[in-house]
């Protein structure tokens, strides 16, 4: 042992920081609080548009493969809701825990958005031929398509824009797969400093 | 500003129930906020934690039991979110774990300005811990007890013993030679 104070060195640590700085912590928690209520709201009300949307699509069309497409939107949106949900709380229990067991799941969760950033490369195209295929669902009459076809502007700008959807689509995976590797690196060694710490701990023991 | 005297969530909570987020604030927004700073140095980044932080506290909140000490709740949610919040900074290689490693952080001219301050010192000492034995020394500068700290970090007396004679002699080491 060394002859550190530690008992002073706490009292400095904990010196009561001055009014205007817990005014600046508490503003920033109340705009953390309000960002994430938004959030919410923001997600529920998504959440209810596009299950309003199907609904109403498949009520005025009830032809079998509206019906399918529009059910298997819902079932996606109910399935992510419910990940996300998964997701969060699985991350709470592990912030509640041990930092070594805290990496571990950041590792696992790292590994898990590299696997969905090369997935979602790969199913990029099927991605862009289903939606072609709910917009042909959507419209059935060509009314859409030939109003589009009207304008000079038009269809050029949609494909433009489309285009450039999808391509900033890939982009954004792949710039995700290259930080995730990093991070997933990153992760990696400091998880190895707390194991060998531990290890360390427990031989000297 | 009672948070401390140390006290556990039987007193800290209110008929048993959480507390509200703001009095969580109040009560524990410093420690937070100290957590943050034993962590991250560069003032926007550490907002960015500080934030991330009170975030995951008020997600967490709804698990938290009330039989539990709040202020140990708070302290190791702080912890490891700081902990992943350093995992992912670019600029933060893996070899900063050594200490002989690791070079200062560029002071501000806010730094500069309160540098002869004695927190400070103690502060940008224990950033310089590596990562296992700040998380130690931050929660005994916290003052917590040895229990306390070994419960949360999953780690027995003599274990718990020992890395933190290394950290204090690191932290030693750190204060005689001030970067």
């Amino acid at each position: 042992m060394t002859d550190l104070d530690l008992e002073r060195l706490g009292d400095v640590w904990r010196r009561q920081p001055d009014p205007k700085e817990l005014e600046e912590l508490r503003l920033a928690a109340e705009t953390v609080r309000a960002r994430a209520r938004r959030a919410q709201v923001a997600d529920v009300t998504a959440a209810i548009v596009v299950a309003g949307v199907m609904g109403v699509m498949i009520f005025y069309n009830p032809q079998i493969d509206t019906f399918v497409l529009g059910g298997a939107a819902i079932l996606i949106l109910i399935f992510s809701q419910l990940r996300q949900r998964k997701i969060r709380q699985l991350e709470m229990q592990s912030l509640a825990g041990n930092a070594e067991e805290m990496l571990e799941q950041s590792i696992a969760r790292v590994q898990g958005t590299l696997k969905r950033a090369r997935y979602g490369l790969i199913a990029l195209w099927p991605a862009m031929i289903l939606g072609v295929g709910v917009a042909y669902v959507a419209d059935r009459s060509g009314a859409l398509v030939e109003w589009v076809a009207q304008s000079r502007w038009l269809g050029p700008t949609f494909n433009i824009l489309a285009g450039g959807a999808v391509a900033a689509t890939a982009l954004h995976l792949y710039r995700s797969l290259r930080s995730s590797r990093a991070q997933l690196r990153r992760l990696i060694a400091l998880h190895d400093a707390f194991k060998q710490e531990r290890e360390s701990s427990l031989s000297d023991d | 500003m009672d948070e401390e005297d140390g006290q556990t969530g039987a007193s800290a909570t209110l008929n048993g129930e959480t507390p509200p987020f703001e009095r969580i604030v109040g009560e524990y927004g410093p420690l937070i906020s100290r957590i943050a700073m034993s962590y991250e140095a560069d003032p926007a980044l550490r907002e960015d934690l500080v934030q991330q932080i009170f975030l995951a506290v008020w997600q967490a909140l709804p698990t938290f039991r009330a039989d539990a000490s709040l202020k140990t709740f708070i302290a190791r949610i702080a912890q490891n979110r700081a902990i992943s919040f350093v995992a992912k900074q670019v600029r933060q290689p893996p070899t900063a774990e050594m200490p002989e490693l690791v070079e200062s952080d560029q002071p501000t001219p806010e730094q500069s300005a309160i540098e002869a301050n004695e927190r400070t010192v103690l502060l940008e000492a224990t950033r310089r811990l590596p990562l296992p034995q700040r998380e130690v020394i931050v929660l005994v500068l916290e003052g917590f007890d040895y229990a306390e700290i070994g419960e949360m970090l999953n780690i027995a007396p003599n274990a718990l013993a020992l890395r933190l004679s290394r950290a204090k002699a690191t932290l030693k080491k750190m204060l005689e030679r001030p970067a």
